[in-house]
């Protein structure tokens, strides 16, 4: 065996500070990543070419790209289409939007990479977690491990496999089939998401709903809740016989129910209707309102409240519709006027809900209030009209509107370029970076989404993640770390059963793809556990194959690149990846080893 | 169904319509009680509230509020008893009191000088000098009242649906007429004009229990949603919302209470 040189210690060294500032979180990740970037070439570890190339590597790139694309997809609406039927047989409940999402997740990465099946779904799991009002926290880490899991349901769900059959032709080993890992790769992904299922209250952070970024402050929570939620009503067909006309101001008055959209007849569908409109027989309307105000509205007007929004279903949902705070401002035109003067409704066709101030929430005849510097009016529309409205200064929006515009119409072009982006990648074998980006230009050029949105949409956070991680492991591989490590792990255990064999090359392969690239322990592994298996008189193609799924075995740290892109927006924490990460990786381990005991009898 | 409010001047033979009236037509005949319920709500010894409401505001009272404040009592106790509808008031004031109810039927009762005169040396057993002394102060001292406290003259007559003078016409001439017009489609009480008596009474009761010290308020209620205008200082705001919001517990029927300043009142406020 080679002797430890200082460079390799050095490397160790580095490695253990690169852990320890992950779990101690004295900087965040990808501060680490950086500093990994840094300090390695200023000890000569890797050369200052090396220490960047991350950045320009395959990985990299694609990920940016397939962001994008998957930006461009969102924002067509293409995979709230695909995720709607989804949610249609899920439900509501939230381990059956876990499990419908993550198997269709795990899925689609077999046959494509991981990362590549985590970006594109992020945006609708953001939307689902909104709607379904489910921390995005519980959703994306078993969503994210599926992704990864999903890898190895076929050879060519993720790198280290795909590389496999490449790496035995120098043995003379038999080549393995697309589908011989399926089993293995059900039976991993299954009990990936039942762990989560079964555990998750133990193992998952303690999330709330939509990050505080996007939701509305706490304090305005309490205030909508004071003015209540949507509800849809139908007026009886003799609601107008014998009886003066009753108006949107009129219900407002009474009940203080706030009439947002209403049905004028035939089928008209008229938002934020003006405070005269008139409520006619027949229709249907949706009013903001507290429980208590909209039932006693209901029975004496005799109306009927419908179960759920049906005909308004799509007028309130987040994407086209909310409720937004503004303040008065400073110098506001609006300062002394009342809303009645200023007549938003007409001007802008947005309703105003109800008037805070000085910690009091008005709800009646806001109308008249005279409005003072400092205001809070909140206000319901649709966010185009808000828009309008904010573009016109005289209020400050304290929520800001996440609004998206989306471009349904586009959504041809933009599964277009999937499909081209996909068949460069499948049919002509063109590298991954420049078939995704080519799609990703490609939405941009047919204006999908603008250059800007692109740019936003990428996540900083993740791309210097994984770019600050990769000189660690070239430096890793370079300096003959990983080989001397691997050597000596496999030369202390001596000659073992085939089994327990298996269970250390796993492990092993588990810390290697933790630190190194996944490709990168794969290249440097299987050589050295195919003759390790030789010499213990183990199947050397089951040894291979141990390090090819047990690569995937990517939990513990947000290194791998699903996790490294699905830890911003979770809102994760490295000690939160250990937490699930440590079972799950112990599960993997036993659930591949049996797996492979029972199918292949080793 | 109906209310009806008889205005009359003292020995104008007004109660003996008013009861009458409510004998034909099976209503509640009320003109004391209410200020009984008054006194006993409000703990003020009737007689104060009968001062208040009879005669003409002193000098003093501009200072301390002391008469409206009264008067948004008896306005209290009066819109409760009258809210549970079918009632004859020949109080005082009625029809004053009740602005702003739509299917009250006013009625004023007036009497010829001469009858009065002799019916109040009858009762009295006084002169007829002095009979005449009185009954001109007393008209005076109402007609000053309504004008000093609503600006408006007692004997303006627009301001009743009927005036019947006793002297050619008898009690029950007055009596017929009024049953008649009582059973008038625009007297009728719908379930809309119910339901504005509710609101009345219930903006009346809040009023009452804010008067003192907030004596310049202004309630307005709609279907149980209770406004509260006023022009009050900031400090006294604070004041006055942590009194409102006393209020919204111990009165019933009220749905919703917000206390809106700087806001002009509105003309329907009491």
């Amino acid at each position: 065996m080679e002797p430890l040189t200082t460079e390799m210690i050095l490397v160790m060294i580095m490695i253990g500070i690169a852990i320890f500032l992950f779990i101690a979180e004295w900087i965040r990740v990808d501060v680490v990543a950086i500093l990994m970037m840094v300090t390695l070439p200023l000890l000569h570890l890797v050369t200052p070419k090396e220490a960047f190339i991350g950045f320009a590597s395959n990985a990299v790139i694609s990920i940016i790209a397939v962001i994008i694309i998957g930006a461009g997809l969102d924002k067509t609406g293409i995979i709230n289409n695909l995720v709607k039927p989804v949610l249609r047989i899920a439900g509501s409940s939230e381990s059956r939007v876990i499990i419908a999402i993550s198997l269709t997740v795990a899925g689609i990465s077999s046959f494509m990479q991981n990362i590549g099946a985590a970006a594109l779904f992020l945006p609708a799991i953001q939307r689902v977690s909104k709607t379904l009002k489910i921390p995005l926290s519980n959703l994306l880490m078993p969503i994210g491990f599926s992704a990864i899991l999903g890898g190895t349901i076929t050879l060519v769900g993720c790198s280290p496999l795909i590389l496999l059959n490449d790496l035995l032709e120098p043995f003379h080993l038999k080549a393995f089939h697309l589908f011989d890992v399926t089993p293995i790769g059900l039976a991993l992904v299954s009990s990936g998401i039942a762990c989560f299922i079964l555990f998750g209250r133990f193992i998952l952070p303690k999330g709330t709903v939509a990050s505080t970024k996007e939701g509305p402050a706490p304090e305005l929570q309490h205030v909508m809740e004071q003015l209540g939620e949507p509800y849809e009503l139908h007026t009886p067909a003799d609601f107008t016989d014998y009886r003066e006309p009753l108006r949107v101001e009129d219900l407002k008055r009474r009940y203080l129910v706030n009439v947002v959209g209403i049905i004028e007849p035939p089928d008209f569908k008229l938002l934020s209707p003006t405070p005269e409109k008139e409520v006619r027989s027949d229709i249907d309307f949706l009013v903001y309102g507290q429980e208590k105000d909209v039932r006693r509205m209901a029975e004496e007007e005799g109306m009927t409240i419908k179960d759920e929004l049906e005909v308004f279903k799509n007028d309130v949902s987040e994407s086209t519709s909310g409720t937004v705070e503004a303040v008065v401002a400073p110098r506001s035109a609006l300062v002394g006027k009342t809303l009645n003067q200023v007549n938003l409704q007409d001007r802008f066709r947005v309703t105003p809900l109800a008037i805070y101030r000085h910690g009091e929430t008005y709800r009646a005849e806001i109308g008249d209030l005279v409005l003072a510097v400092g205001d809070a009016i909140l206000i319901q529309g649709t966010w185009p009209r808000l828009k309008l409205l904010q573009a016109e200064r005289s209020l400050l929006f304290t929520t800001p509107i996440d609004m998206e515009l989306m471009r349904p119409e586009r959504a041809l072009w933009a599964g277009l370029w999937l499909a081209i982006a996909l068949t460069m990648i499948m049919v002509f074998k063109i590298q991954l970076s420049v078939s995704l980006m080519t799609g990703a230009l490609g939405m941009v050029v047919t204006r999908v989404l603008s250059i800007d949105e692109a740019y936003t949409s990428v996540d900083w956070r993740t791309i210097f993640l994984l770019a600050g991680l990769i000189p660690l492991g070239i430096a890793t591989e370079k300096t003959g770390t990983a080989a001397w490590i691997a050597h000596a792990v496999l030369h202390t255990i001596g000659t073992v059963q085939p089994i327990v064999l298996l269970t250390v090359i796993g492990i092993l392969s588990t810390i290697f793809t933790l630190v190194i690239s996944n490709v990168g322990a794969t290249v440097l592994l299987v050589p050295l556990v195919v003759n390790m298996a030789i010499a213990a008189n183990t199947d050397p193609r089951m040894a291979a194959l141990v390090v090819g799924l047990a690569t995937s075995n990517s939990f513990m740290l947000p290194t791998h690149q699903v996790n490294a892109l699905y830890m911003g927006p979770g809102r994760y924490r490295s000690v939160d990846f250990m937490k699930a990460g440590l079972l799950i990786s112990v599960v993997f381990i036993v659930v591949m080893i049996g797996m492979i005991y029972l199918f292949y009898g080793v | 169904m109906a209310i009806i409010t008889i205005s009359r001047g003292s020995y104008s033979k007004g109660k003996e319509v008013a009861e009458k009236v409510a004998e034909r037509l099976g209503y509640e005949c009320i003109s004391r009680e209410v200020l009984l319920d008054a006194s006993d709500r409000f703990q003020i010894p009737e007689v104060k509230l009968i001062r208040a409401i009879h005669d003409s505001p002193s000098i003093l009272d501009r200072f301390n509020h002391g008469k409206q404040i009264f008067i948004a009592y008896i306005r209290s106790a009066l819109t409760c008893r009258v809210a549970k509808d079918k009632v004859v008031y020949h109080g005082l004031a009625g029809h004053i009191l009740l602005t702003g109810v739509p299917h009250v039927l006013k009625v004023r009762i007036i009497a010829d000088m001469a009858n009065r005169i002799q019916a109040e040396m009858q009762r009295e057993g006084i002169s007829q000098d002095q009979a005449l002394t009185l009954l001109e102060r007393d008209d005076q001292e109402r007609r000053k009242w309504t004008k000093n406290i609503y600006g408006v003259d007692p004997w303006d007559s627009s301001l009743y649906d009927i005036v019947v003078h006793i002297h050619k016409l008898t009690v029950s001439d007055a009596v017929d007429f009024i049953c008649q017009a009582a059973t008038k489609e625009q007297f009728t009480t719908t379930e809309s004009y119910q339901r504005k008596m509710e609101d009345f009474a219930l903006a009346c009761q809040v009023k009452a229990a804010l008067v003192d010290p907030f004596f310049d308020v202004g309630v307005t209620c709609e279907y149980g949603n209770v406004l509260i205008y006023t022009k009050a200082s900031n400090h006294q705001i604070n004041k006055l919302e942590k009194m409102a919001k006393r209020i919204e517990k111990e009165i019933e029927g009220i749905n919703n209470l917000e206390v809106h300043a700087g806001v002009p009142v509105p003309k329907n406020a009491i």
